[in-house]
């Protein structure tokens, strides 16, 4: 049913900081928006998921509902969905990420 | 494939005023590089701003005439 597609969406997201939803997994990324973004948080050495949601269309379909947005990959930080690098970019420009991930990890 | 008059038309119909720059990534106009500038963006989030190009794009990324898209939005005075 729809909705446990929902609470399956809301125990990744909580279980993880930093969450990629996109094109490919971790090891073999699909899609060069996917890869960007892994790259994007290389940068600041936190540890990241990335679930491959082209395997799974209802839950790419019920995560394009929830968020109301279009394309992959999507980011969410600490439960909290950022879209991606089109906005994390100019965030990071205004050093907005570094603090934002300090106090997602408590470090 | 998309031209970029057809992009653009796409994007006054929601947004009048806007101001429509396009950037072909790969060659094969599907892969865009899109800035729009309109006041409609203003007091809007950055996530809220791109919700409203891809809504007025809604058609053309559904029947794939556009692929991938990298977007730039903001008001008059930000450009």
């Amino acid at each position: 049913m729809a909705d446990s597609i929902e609470e399956e969406i809301q125990k990744e997201v909580n279980a993880h900081k930093i969450l990629i939803y996109g094109k490919g997994t971790k090891t073999m990324p699909m899609c060069g928006f996917t890869r960007e973004t892994m790259q994007f948080f290389d940068r600041y050495g936190y540890p990241y998921e990335v679930i491959d949601v082209l395997s799974q269309p209802a839950k790419r379909e019920t995560l394009t509902k929830m968020t109301n947005w279009p394309t992959l990959p999507k980011v969410f930080i600490n439960g909290t969905f950022y879209g991606d690098t089109d906005i994390l970019d100019p965030m990071a420009a205004k050093g907005e990420i570094e603090p934002l991930l300090k106090k997602a990890f408590g470090k | 494939m998309i031209t970029t008059d057809v992009l653009t038309g796409y994007i006054l119909k929601s947004m009048p005023d806007a101001v429509v720059t396009v950037v072909d990534r790969t060659g094969t106009m599907d892969h865009l590089k899109v800035s729009v500038v309109s006041d409609a963006f203003k007091g809007k989030n950055l996530l809220d701003r791109h919700r409203l190009i891809y809504q007025a794009l809604d058609v053309p990324m559904k029947d794939g005439r556009i692929h991938a898209l990298e977007l730039k939005a903001r008001t008059k005075d930000e450009a």
